[in-house]
């Protein structure tokens, strides 16, 4: 997460349990990253790259705006 | 855990026992009074193909255990995002190394202030490689951490 305050949240697991209950094995395989990044992602401690949260939006056939989001009130780890 | 998790395991479990390995000898010459010039260019040889050969099979050792544990788990074949090294590995792997460079820098500067102590070379490059093992084994622990907290 990035310094000061505001987090960035995600909703990555829903969109999953939305999208045919995908695995979270198969968002890795489909984005090009570990199934260990997408559990970091899931838990909000890791932020990923544009290129990585614009690749997990295509494979969840959504918007980016609808998997990612910025909270400027929240508090950053 | 992931395959860059296991390697750096391995990795750490290996430098761990190198440098036991290398503090015994070390001790062992300075109790037996035999911490002279040949005696310590063959441990540093030996540390250095050590470091060498524990490197390589390290990562072989780790490639075909996170294999074995994966086929075991799930009776397929590992696919190919098991060896993936993705861009938070990468970010993990340098936060590691910038520890690693830190310890051993301080590690030099130690060293260096053995001349000051009047102390012959010997003791400065026998702490030299000691602060190298051991920068590795602490840019290895950090990068661990790192991992469990997530990034």
């Amino acid at each position: 997460m990035g310094k000061g305050k505001g987090q960035i949240h995600n909703n990555i697991r829903t969109l999953r349990f939305h999208h045919n209950e995908m695995t979270q094995t198969d968002l890795a395989a489909q984005v090009g990253v570990t199934r260990q990044t997408i559990i970091a992602i899931e838990q909000g401690k890791y932020s990923p790259s544009l290129e990585v949260a614009f690749r997990i939006a295509l494979a969840l056939g959504v918007q980016l705006n609808e998997v990612f989001w910025y909270d400027p009130e929240g508090d950053a780890e | 855990m992931s395959m860059q998790q296991r390697n750096t395991v391995v990795t750490l479990v290996s430098f761990l026992l190198i440098l036991s390995f290398f503090c015994v000898r070390v001790f062992q010459m300075v109790q037996t009074a035999t911490f002279i010039a040949p005696n310590v260019f063959r441990l540093w040889i030996i540390i250095a193909i050590a470091v060498v050969a524990m490197s390589i099979l390290g990562s072989i050792l780790a490639q075909i255990t996170s294999a074995i544990i994966y086929t075991a788990r799930t009776n397929e074949a590992p696919p190919d995002a098991e060896w993936l090294e993705d861009e938070r590995d990468k970010l993990i792997q340098l936060k590691g190394t910038r520890v690693t460079y830190i310890v051993a820098s301080l590690g030099s500067f130690i060293a260096m202030l053995t001349f000051v102590l009047n102390r012959p070379p010997l003791v400065m490059f026998t702490f030299l490689i000691a602060s190298g093992l051991v920068a590795q084994i602490l840019g290895d622990v950090y990068r661990l951490v790192r991992y469990s907290r997530g990034v």
